[in-house]
């Protein structure tokens, strides 16, 4: 009944931003400003079935997974031996903060400088994802229970056994938090990068030669595009989440018969 | 086990003094104490947690080793079954899976968790979780085995039938066994010998009981007054 209401309640608040749109579209009455629904799902329409389409989301979609894997990789080892070290923590502090203080656009465009326009993206990506995801797993290391590691210790729970049924389950509610907002992260810096660089394919770049031949429509379909992948990544993330726990409780349960 | 001239102090607090105890192989010491008198600061002297700043802890040969620690709250990995839980704590010991899988079924049987072998801690209650922690306890191959206040929170019905549980563990393969407690009625149920602490310089009160556990009443005379000693070394400490 609960996931019913909350259902119904995200239908409702999205009806009533489009209607907001509507409402606006035909109050400024200007197409360039802001073309109605209508117009712009004829035009998505349109562009779904324009060739440069699909090369456009996939190369998107392939950057924005690169980028999340390599954050999630990195981020880990990093966040687990900063959690361990402090030293290591020190020698990483500067850069974390230095990370998350600079404007994403100041990344871009000094990564625009360095590199070819298919790598900016990823590079800022990561860049941007990066230090939200190591501080999550490095302070989770820190919050592991110090009464479970002394039991551990006591009972001889060790190596490869200490690892896989103690510390890496306790350190995945980190681990899925970190990975979900470095997720959402990335789909913003990656089409952001795409606007200002403007790479052959990327949903971003599309974006941008929509705006300047200032077809307003085109580019609200492709921010429409945008909000499907992000939503469509998210959704899928959190369906790898479930199938993971289901996984592990189904395992345990065989291994108890 | 010997502890000889035993010598502890936390910054400017002097938990234990050239104190000496001796605790005899294969029986259980009780040990009551108020708090902060060194209770668990023994426990972790002997578990070899801490070292002692003079004296020693002096184990004979069948007190050299592993050691099972059952602590006051159960300590269980909240994201493994109760079956893992116990399994893991045989894994240092045992490298044929099956006989593992048979060790850990056979102390969850004992403890009446038979059941409830795939379940999480999260959905056992704080009873079930304790008796796991109590199988765990026994199921991993120890020399030494040290109890901190394990029944402390829970209601006299469960505490029994844990001690029992316990109880019918401990005299299948009995182990050198330290069992702290606030409770001079549970160190009496459960001790070969009970002790006081409160003085650093050594044991307030130490009492063999020849009475065997199970054979000791509640009305039993003699069990009364060594409880009115205790209760009074406590309150005179």
């Amino acid at each position: 009944m609960r996931s019913v209401k909350r259902t119904l309640a995200i239908l409702l608040s999205s009806l009533g931003l489009l209607v907001i749109w509507q409402v606006g579209s035909t109050l400024i009455a200007s197409q360039v400003l802001l073309p109605g629904l209508g117009p712009v799902l004829t035009t998505l329409v349109t562009i779904v079935g324009e060739g440069p389409f699909l090369g456009s989301v996939l190369a998107t979609v392939a950057r924005a997974l690169q980028a999340f894997l390599i954050i999630v990789i990195t981020a880990s080892i990093c966040g687990v031996l900063g959690g361990k070290y402090p030293l290591f923590s020190a020698i990483m502090s500067p850069f974390v903060t230095t990370l998350k203080a600079v404007p994403v656009m100041s990344i871009i465009l000094l990564a625009f400088i360095w590199f070819t326009s298919g790598e900016v993206p990823l590079f800022s990506a990561f860049l941007m994802g990066f230090p939200v995801m190591y501080v999550q797993v490095e302070s989770g290391w820190r919050t592991i229970d110090g009464s479970l590691i002394q039991m551990c210790d006591l009972y001889e729970i060790r190596g490869l056994d200490r690892l896989i049924h103690f510390t890496i389950p306790a350190l995945v509610p980190s681990l899925v938090t970190g990975a979900r907002v470095a997720l959402s992260m990335v789909w913003k810096v990656i089409i952001a990068a795409e606007v200002l660089t403007v790479p052959r394919f990327g949903v971003g770049a599309r974006m941008q030669l929509a705006q300047v031949q200032l077809q307003t429509d085109r580019v609200l379909s492709w921010t429409l595009v945008a909000i499907v992948l992000t939503a469509a990544g998210d959704l899928l993330f959190e369906a790898c989440v479930a199938l993971l726990a289901l996984l592990k409780r189904t395992v345990d349960r065989r291994r108890t018969r | 086990m010997r502890f000889v001239e035993v010598s502890k102090a936390y910054g400017d607090h002097v938990v234990f003094d050239r104190f000496s105890l001796e605790v005899e192989v294969e029986t259980i010491l009780a040990v009551v104490g108020p708090s902060g008198q060194g209770k668990t600061t023994l426990l972790h002297l002997a578990s070899g947690l801490i070292e002692a700043d003079g004296g020693a802890v002096i184990k004979e040969e069948e007190e050299i080793g592993s050691v099972s620690y059952l602590f006051q709250e159960p300590r269980l990995i909240p994201t493994a079954t109760v079956f893992r839980n116990v399994e893991l704590s045989l894994r240092s010991s045992e490298s044929c899976a099956t006989v593992r899988s048979q060790i850990a079924r056979y102390y969850l049987e004992v403890v009446g968790l038979s059941d409830y072998l795939s379940l999480y801690p999260a959905q056992l209650s704080g009873g079930m979780r304790q008796r796991v922690a109590i199988a765990r306890s026994f199921a991993h191959p120890s020399r030494l085995m040290l109890l901190d206040e394990p029944f402390q929170s829970l209601d006299i019905k469960l505490r029994y039938s844990l001690m029992d549980a316990f109880l019918t563990l401990w005299n299948e393969s009995p182990k050198t066994t330290i069992f702290v407690t606030h409770d001079p009625r549970e160190a009496i149920a459960l001790g070969n010998a009970v002790c006081c602490l409160g003085d650093p310089t050594g044991p307030l009160l130490y009492q063999r009981i020849d009475t065997p556990q199970r054979a000791r009443g509640i009305d039993d005379e003699r069990l009364l007054a060594l409880e009115g000693r205790l209760v009074k070394a406590l309150l005179g400490s």
